[in-house]
């Protein structure tokens, strides 16, 4: 399956960073990339057939991504590439699945890669956590991070090191979301800029919270420093993913189109669309809530910021002044990205 | 104002699933954990204030239903507003249904002749293939089965919003003088430069009402191609009737149902944190909208394609306009 996600130049001159899925078969690989990437609801995962071959997917977000979806039946000689093309490796496990056999592979598959590459970063995801109660889910998510770190230290102690990340997860909630957002941070290479650009909006927009999502996967690229809160980053989640249904349902076809006219008459051609898309929800109550605000900053992201009422109608003007320059740090980190990705293929 | 509603249909049809849906505000994935109804569970919903709905959500087992046929009769019968009645699309033993449906119509024609009556073809999500047709050939059975009295047919699911649509309609009925209400939304909308108005009710919402849409600027040959652009499905459209108005804008047929679902389940994010939604603004590529508070128990949405309406100015116009439309809505149902 082909994404575009809204870039009409040929996808194949960028340099990507590649990730790769990897896990035994029925873990739910294809289901992660299709509910995160492609829309697909979770409920729909469950007629999705199984994958015979190797599947690239394409997407674009703040970096250009490559996810390598495979069979579970992949080896490295059949992979057809080196571990060290990919800069992330996800190996994913039902947590209903016996244990053993996973596990070896995994192993298998993150020693060849660290060997390779130490630098790599090597992800676990205890999928399907769905199926079982919060107690329960938890105990078997503790067992199996400690079984493959035990069966890690047997076959050497040198691979004590190894960075490997345990994340629990399912489709059906937004712990997909939340760890692979997180999977994705390592990948960033300007995350410390981004990160700082929100911190500097927060400190001067008295917001308590912000998140940068990508929109169509509602994954969050970068955030400040404060902890993200798991309820509130659901709430953004479910806030962004409302937004998006919204949109076209009150299409106009003779109306809507000419919104986006009238502001790309008033900028230069250049300067690309000066129309970019807000939204505000406000928590009850009324005055003394809070207010989530939503601001476009790049076709793909959107800046969300968590603040009270009282501030967000006071020192709306300043907000949004904040925010044209939060816009314009985005833009131009995104940019110098996309140069140094355009370049490197030259050299 | 009170108004009764009787829930009915076969055991396990999915009436309690729909209730705790529209009136609890719980997701549709909680509904597994339902009980089964025994005898009659009555719930007073609190709808617009003044309106009360008496919801009578009756067990469908077959001894309750020989129950309320016999020695219930009068007491479940009497006094009703709306009948609601409930068929599993792919039922287990559909005459049975039917049988037990024609005397509860019979039932009802005795006690409460001028009940409206709804049937919901339930469970729609389960149908394999052509849900159009499947739902077409029951809406010719059903009415069929129910010879001279009057019924409205739609399909639902607790899954999609065609649920909300189902409910909309059936409260549009309930309220008294929604014509007016429809009328002053109108003149609302034009103040706003609005192309539709939308107002819902507060906890459930469902659609009161909405503008109709904003007179035609007279060219009247392309009129009839606004024949094609309203009727989303066989059922009539919610708003009151009007004349024939070239539709420009061609707005997705479901919005109104599809606005409903996406509300209560950004509510729903929201509970879960704690927080309880209060008012939602947009400017979207596509449109700019107000959702804000109108009256004690209603909320509206103001859907604008002019792009320089400002959200501010459309909130301006809603504060101001509150005091009307609360006293029109005291007016409507006390009349």
């Amino acid at each position: 399956m082909q994404h575009s996600n809204g870039t009409k130049s040929p996808t194949i001159d960028v340099q990507r960073t590649k990730i790769l899925l990897l896990g035994q078969r029925r873990s739910g690989k294809t289901s992660i990339q299709q509910v995160l990437f492609n829309d697909v609801s979770p409920k729909q995962t469950f007629y999705l057939e199984p994958t015979t071959r190797i599947v690239k997917d394409t997407y674009d977000t703040v970096i250009p991504l490559e996810i390598w979806d495979c069979p579970g039946n992949v080896t490295l000689d059949t992979l057809g590439a080196s571990l060290s093309d990919f800069s992330s490796i996800i190996f994913v496990i039902d947590i209903q699945d016996s244990y053993q056999q996973p596990v070896a592979r995994m192993l298998d598959f993150f020693i060849a890669a660290y060997q390779e590459s130490p630098d790599i970063c090597l992800e676990v995801l205890v999928h399907k956590a769905e199926a079982f109660t919060d107690d329960y889910k938890i105990e078997n998510f503790r067992h199996i991070q400690q079984r493959v770190i035990d069966e890690l230290l047997d076959i050497s102690q040198d691979y004590e090191q190894m960075p490997l990340n345990f994340h629990l997860t399912s489709v059906y909630d937004h712990s997909i979301h939340e760890a692979f957002s997180r999977v994705l941070h390592k990948l960033i290479d300007s995350l410390p800029y981004l990160e700082d650009l929100l911190n500097v909006f927060c400190a001067n927009s008295q917001s308590s919270k912000a998140f940068l999502f990508d929109v169509k996967s509602r994954l969050y690229v970068a955030t400040d420093a404060s902890p993200v809160d798991t309820g509130t980053h659901n709430l953004c989640c479910d806030y962004v993913k409302t937004l998006n249904a919204f949109g076209p349902l009150y299409k106009s076809s003779s109306s809507s189109a000419a919104r986006l006219l009238r502001d790309s008459r008033s900028s230069s051609p250049s300067s690309g669309p000066s129309f970019y898309p807000s939204a505000a929800v406000t928590l009850a109550p009324s005055t003394q809530g809070t207010t989530l605000t939503y601001h476009s900053i790049t076709p793909q992201l959107a800046l969300l910021a968590l603040m009270h009422t009282a501030v967000f109608e006071e020192q709306r003007g300043l907000l949004e002044y904040n925010v044209v320059f939060f816009r314009e740090g985005v833009q131009e980190i995104s940019q110098v990205e996309k140069d140094a990705r355009m370049g490197s293929l030259v050299v | 104002m009170k108004k009764k509603v009787l829930l009915m249909g076969a055991s396990g049809s999915g009436k309690t699933s729909m209730r705790s849906l529209i009136f609890s505000n719980n997701p549709a994935s909680l509904t597994s954990r339902l009980g089964a109804t025994i005898d009659v569970e009555q719930n007073h919903v609190r709808f617009l204030g003044d309106l009360i709905l008496n919801l009578w959500d009756c067990g469908g087992q077959d001894s309750f239903m020989d129950s309320y046929l016999s020695t219930q009769r009068s007491t479940i019968f009497q006094h009703v507003g709306v009948m609601i009645y409930v068929f599993e699309v792919e039922s287990r033993d559909m005459p049975k249904d039917l049988t037990y449906y024609r005397d509860c119509l019979d039932a009802l024609r005795k006690y409460s002749s001028d009940a409206s009556v709804f049937l919901l073809v339930h469970k729609m999500d389960l149908v394999k293939g052509d849900k159009g047709t499947q739902l077409e050939r029951k809406r010719r059975d059903l009415q069929a089965e129910s010879g001279d009295v009057e019924v409205t047919v739609f399909g639902t699911s607790i899954y999609d919003e065609s649920l909300y649509k189902a409910w909309s309609r059936i409260v549009h009925t309930i309220i008294p003088n929604a014509a007016v209400l429809t009328k002053h939304l109108t003149t609302f909308a034009e103040a706003c430069s609005a192309t539709e108005v939308i107002l819902f009710e507060r906890t459930t919402f469902l659609v009161i009402a909405t503008s109709s849409p904003p007179a035609p600027p007279a060219s009247s040959q392309r009129a009839l191609a606004n024949g094609a652009a309203t009727p989303g499905s066989s059922s009539t459209v919610v708003t009151a009737p009007t004349s024939p108005v070239e539709d420009v804008h061609k707005l997705n047929a479901t919005r109104y149902e599809r606005t409903s679902e996406l509300i209560k389940a950004l509510k729903h994010s929201c509970s879960r944190v704690r927080e309880e939604f209060y008012a939602l603004e947009m400017e979207l590529p596509e449109f700019t909208a107000v959702l804000d508070e109108m009256t004690k128990n209603t909320y509206v949405l103001i859907v604008v394609h002019d792009p320089t309406i400002e959200t501010a100015a459309l909130k301006i116009n809603i504060r101001t306009a509150r005091q009307k439309f609360e006293e029109l809505q005291n007016d409507s149902i006390s009349a």
